[in-house]
């Protein structure tokens, strides 16, 4: 007999209450596994658009907000505030390659979709494009419309079909490989096409710059805002700033789940001041027999830390189950501001042992109380409670 | 005297509640030779139980103090005591007071695990648990909960695991008062027998049939010792 034994007889004799305390803990973990998963999972897409994008350096107006900087990987539509000449202005500045971006939001088949004005050649330059089906655009102004893989795919488009956008039919001239990033998800319209279906004429969203030496980015940039009054960000720049919110984010969520923990700590603290007074004649029992006050807190600790691990285990399983079987329905939202993007759940083994050791930390710091509580009964009022 | 393994002096208790305060027992003091068969008794209420948990280290006295085997239980810490209950003395109750969810060789193994004096090892243990059942006649009873058994094995079980880190006394709170007289014999025969191997037994007790065989009965009326009848007809 050892005091692992008498805890595990001890929550076998009400497997009920063990069950439903042991519940709180496993929900509790599983939200806070499946969260840090989906997490992971969105970072790791956000990271993945960013590095498929190309540019090495954003040109947007002076005057957007983060959000409207974060819309540049998520395809959301962008206001045109960027004057076409700032255009002119970078690209004569030696070493960068830059391209014009005009991304409106637009539908087909009553589902948004994002339409960017080029510049076609250098833009297929650029983001090293491939024509799956068609062809590409000839010239600046030819009026048709060139299909990302994806969008092509989902609303079952080809060569000789037709988009409608602004009242104005495009025929679809081509459809593009895949690229793996937001690329796909678009259609396009060489830039003055776009900008006069969209009335934008003389302007675009953002100019998208490539450098030609990456470790004199700094000067690019500083180049940049000499020619022109514009807001310049590094591409890990925006990266980060997409991070730092998708980080707030995650801490509330995160926050969300602690609060079923702290819940699920309260169970336990519940659960064990409910064994102290059911089970004081065995506490007295056990002090007869010669159990110091130590062992008692011993016994309930390790109950308690029992909850934890057994907790931390299967809340960690359920998490991950949650995030890799539900993550499609519980990202839809996702999904859609990434416009199709189809990002997995990260599970790095780390969080299982940090949301096991996390468990048992929490399960065995709510025994403490308890178990401070039984170890202070007098060995002989325990053993007279009826 | 150099052969008395449980002496009080003076031992008082005082209970407590806000102003009000309950003497339970005033000035108790007592020797009780090693080996010997002893009986407290008493009417109900007079401070029987509070005696022999004074005795026993399961409270602390107010006044006074108990010295177990030359230790003076006034001056030790929880752990301490708590090793002098292990290693030194056993309890059975009144109630049998086995752990419901072990068996009653379980029970019996529980007591191991908190004396220095219990063997090492479950394997060793659960031998000593067998043996103990075979000495109360109960080793086939060994995986049996305490609800499947009567009374009276229950009460053997609770003697058995007194006896398990083979401390020098035992002490019982009226060992036979909840059973039927053909399981009380079991259980006296039973004690009667230990008594034999060299253990000291104090008991707590209302039957005047139990206290009758004792070699020393001490009468215990309104907290204060009353009488000391030691066999043979000699009153102190």
């Amino acid at each position: 007999m050892n005091m692992f034994t008498l805890v595990l007889r001890n929550i076998s004799r009400r497997k009920g209450r063990f069950i439903f305390t042991l519940l709180g803990i496993v929900i509790g973990m599983a939200a806070f596994v499946a969260l840090l998963s989906l997490g992971g999972g969105m970072r790791a897409e956000i990271n993945d658009q960013a590095r498929a994008m190309g540019a090495n350096i954003i040109v947007t107006p002076a005057d957007w907000c983060t959000f409207d900087q974060i819309s540049i990987f998520t395809g959301e539509s962008l206001p045109a505030s960027l004057q076409e000449e700032v255009l002119d202005q970078v690209r004569e500045l030696d070493g960068i390659f830059a391209v014009p971006y005009l991304t409106q939001m637009s539908a087909i088949q009553n589902v948004p979709v994002a339409v960017i004005g080029i510049d076609p050649e250098p833009m297929k330059e650029f983001s090293r494009w491939e024509i799956a089906d068609g062809q590409y655009f000839e010239s600046s102004e030819q009026h048709g419309a060139v299909l990302g893989a994806a969008t092509a795919e989902t609303f079952d488009l080809g060569v000789g079909d037709e988009v409608r956008f602004r009242g104005e039919v495009f025929p679809v001239i081509g459809v593009l490989e895949s690229v793996g990033s937001i690329d796909d998800i678009a259609v396009y319209l060489p830039l003055p096409v776009a900008q006069v279906a969209f009335e934008q004429e003389g302007f675009i969203s953002y100019i998208g710059v490539q450098v030609e030496h990456l470790d004199q980015t700094d000067a690019y940039v500083a180049a940049i805002l000499d020619v022109a009054n514009v807001a310049v960000n590094t591409n890990d720049q925006l990266l980060e700033t997409v991070m730092g919110m998708l980080g707030s984010i995650e801490v509330t969520l995160q926050a969300i789940a602690g609060i079923s923990l702290i819940a699920a700590a309260f169970g336990i603290i519940n659960t064990m001041m409910t064994a102290i007074y059911e089970r004081r004649r065995e506490i007295g029992i056990l002090r007869s027999i010669g159990s110091t006050r130590a062992d008692i807190f011993k016994i309930f600790l390790l109950e308690s830390g029992l909850y934890g691990l057994l907790g931390g285990i299967l809340g960690s399983v359920v998490g991950v189950l949650i995030s890799v079987f539900a993550a499609p329905t519980l990202l839809a939202s996702f999904d859609q501001m990434m416009k199709g993007a189809s990002p997995e759940a990260s599970i790095e083994p780390m969080t299982f042992v940090f949301a096991i050791v996390f468990a048992i930390v929490i399960a065995v710091a709510s025994g403490i109380y308890p178990a401070w509580k039984a170890a202070g009964l007098s060995p002989v009022e325990a053993i007279s409670y009826e | 005297m150099n052969n008395m393994i449980i002496q009080t002096h003076s031992l008082s208790k005082t209970y407590s509640s806000g102003k009000l305060e309950t003497p339970a027992l005033q000035g108790i003091s007592m020797d009780v030779p090693a080996g010997s068969f002893s009986c407290i008794i008493g009417p109900s209420g007079h401070g029987k139980s509070t005696l022999m948990h004074l005795i026993g280290g399961l409270d602390r006295a107010t006044f006074g103090d108990v010295i177990i085997d030359g230790v003076k239980i006034a001056g030790l810490n929880d752990s301490e005591l708590s090793d002098l209950r292990a290693s030194k003395l056993g309890f059975v109750f009144q109630f049998f007071n086995l752990l419901k969810n072990l068996t009653a060789a379980e029970n019996i193994e529980t007591a191991m695990m908190f004396s220095a004096n219990a063997p090492k090892g479950a394997k060793a243990q659960r031998v000593r648990a067998l043996e103990l059942l075979a000495m109360v006649g109960l080793e086939e009873k060994a995986d049996a909960k305490p609800s499947e058994l009567s009374g009276g094995q229950q009460q053997r079980v609770s003697i058995a695991r007194a006896l398990a880190n083979d401390p020098d006394i035992l002490l019982m709170d009226e060992p036979t008062g909840n059973l039927d007289s053909q399981s009380e014999k079991e259980v006296l025969d039973q004690l009667f027998k230990i008594h034999k191997d060299g253990k000291t037994i104090v008991i707590v007790t209302h039957s005047s049939e139990l206290a009758a065989q004792a070699e020393i009965v001490y009468e215990i009326k309104d907290g204060r010792l009353n009488d000391v009848i030691r066999k043979g007809g000699t009153n102190e």
